[in-house]
């Protein structure tokens, strides 16, 4: 198969509204056809991927087919609202707000995570500090799976982080997913009452590399966007119109007290520069060529096809349906 | 040493032990992965009283059955 030279460019779209009509296309088909739906419902943040989701819905079914979902508890950043509401606006979709903090208290969401954050730093105290998890900068190049660390900013504005042993990491990571999962039941619920489909937001990225969870934000009928990089979700965002005060947000988890960038918690790179080396890895592109196309060293682009190829395999379980072929 | 650190990754991760070799790149072949190191963190601090500090946090150490069995030894002769 022909593979075109490796550039800096190679992963922009060559003809952005011929992408957007054939995601929209599918789209249409997929719900009205094999899902039987009516529409769509999407969770929307005021982040740049459900924005750009929405839009899409938008053209494929319609504004008066598509309902906007807000989703907010009591750690998220405040001009998330206000953001999501200018794009409903511009889009002239139907808006709701769910504040789903009180199904949280009632999961004790909170107080299980802060509880596990307390056995690792006794001081903290959930109703001044805030806390977030973070993977330090000087595990980027290491060939280990990364750890994760816990770090409290005091109210004084002083900060403490400690590695996570293995329980109270996970403790907090199952506290922090029951809020996915109480939006994943939310949107399901406007979903069913109306006869659409819950319209996913995760890009490829998140579902490539597993940075969504199972039954929560991946928890949907589809996921139009699930195929491009971030940088062409960006370029679709444009030709969309989504509000441009969007487009400049950083994006961020707006998971933990504390505000934290997805490059931080997550993907330790830009997504500018994931996106190009993710195409390379995927595409076969020797990591000297790729190397060679970004001006770095061949064995920093072979460290990151490594840390790819071990993030999809070790993610596999998230992407899996139920097994029931016994 | 080598055999009970085997053992400890095969329980953990379902796996026959045949496979795992003492030069064998445990999170290369994605036998482990960061829940197993963290888990190999703890088993190491419980089984042998050895507290992996975050410079001791590199492949050397902990890429395959040798490496931690060397590591292990390494640290236990720092503190007698």
């Amino acid at each position: 198969m022909f593979k075109p030279k490796y550039t800096k460019e190679i992963i922009k779209l060559e003809n952005v509204q011929g992408t957007i009509d054939s995601i929209v296309s599918k789209l249409k088909e997929d719900v009205g056809k094999k899902l039987r739906r009516r529409g769509g419902v999407v969770g929307i943040s005021g982040g740049i991927d459900s924005s750009v989701t929405l839009a899409i819905a938008v053209k494929a079914f319609g504004a008066n087919n598509v309902l906007g979902v807000m989703l907010p508890e009591k750690d998220s950043s405040d001009d998330s609202k206000e953001l999501a509401l200018k794009l409903a606006n511009k889009f002239g979709i139907e808006v709701i707000e769910e504040n789903i903090s009180g199904a949280l208290n009632g999961f004790a969401c909170y107080a299980r995570r802060d509880e596990a954050v307390k056995r690792v730093i006794p001081e903290y105290d959930p109703q001044k500090d805030k806390m977030k998890i973070v993977i330090p900068e000087k595990f980027l190049n290491s060939n280990l799976p990364p750890v994760f660390y816990v770090t409290v900013i005091f109210e004084d504005g002083t900060e403490r982080s400690e590695r996570l042993p293995m329980d109270e990491y996970l403790q907090i990571v199952a506290a922090s997913n029951f809020k996915q999962r109480s939006r994943m039941s939310m949107l399901y619920y406007h979903a069913e009452a109306k006869h659409y489909a819950v319209i996913g937001t995760p890009n490829k990225h998140e579902v490539m590399q597993g940075f969504f969870v199972k039954y929560g934000d991946g928890g949907a009928d589809v996921m139009p966007i699930g195929n491009l990089y971030k940088s062409q979700v960006y370029e679709l965002a444009k030709a969309l119109g989504v509000p441009q005060e969007i487009i400049d947000r950083t994006p961020t988890t707006d998971t933990y007290t504390a505000e934290q960038t997805q490059e931080e918690f997550f993907y330790q790179m830009p997504f500018e520069m994931m996106d190009l080396l993710w195409y390379g890895w995927e595409n076969g592109y020797l990591a000297e060529e790729v190397a060679n196309g970004l001006n770095k060293e061949i064995g920093e682009v072979e460290k990151v096809y490594k840390n790819f190829e071990r993030k999809k395999k070790t993610t596999e379980y998230l992407r899996m349906p139920p097994i029931h072929n016994y | 040493m080598e055999n009970k650190i085997r053992q400890f990754i095969a329980e953990a991760t379902f796996t026959d032990p045949e496979i795992i070799k003492n030069d064998t790149l445990i999170f290369d072949e994605g036998i482990f992965d960061s829940m197993g190191l963290l888990n190999l963190i703890n088993y190491l601090d419980t089984e042998f009283g050895i507290a992996a500090e975050d410079s001791d946090l590199k492949e050397e150490n902990f890429g395959s059955v040798e490496r931690i069995t060397a590591f292990i030894e390494r640290k236990k002769a720092v503190v007698k």
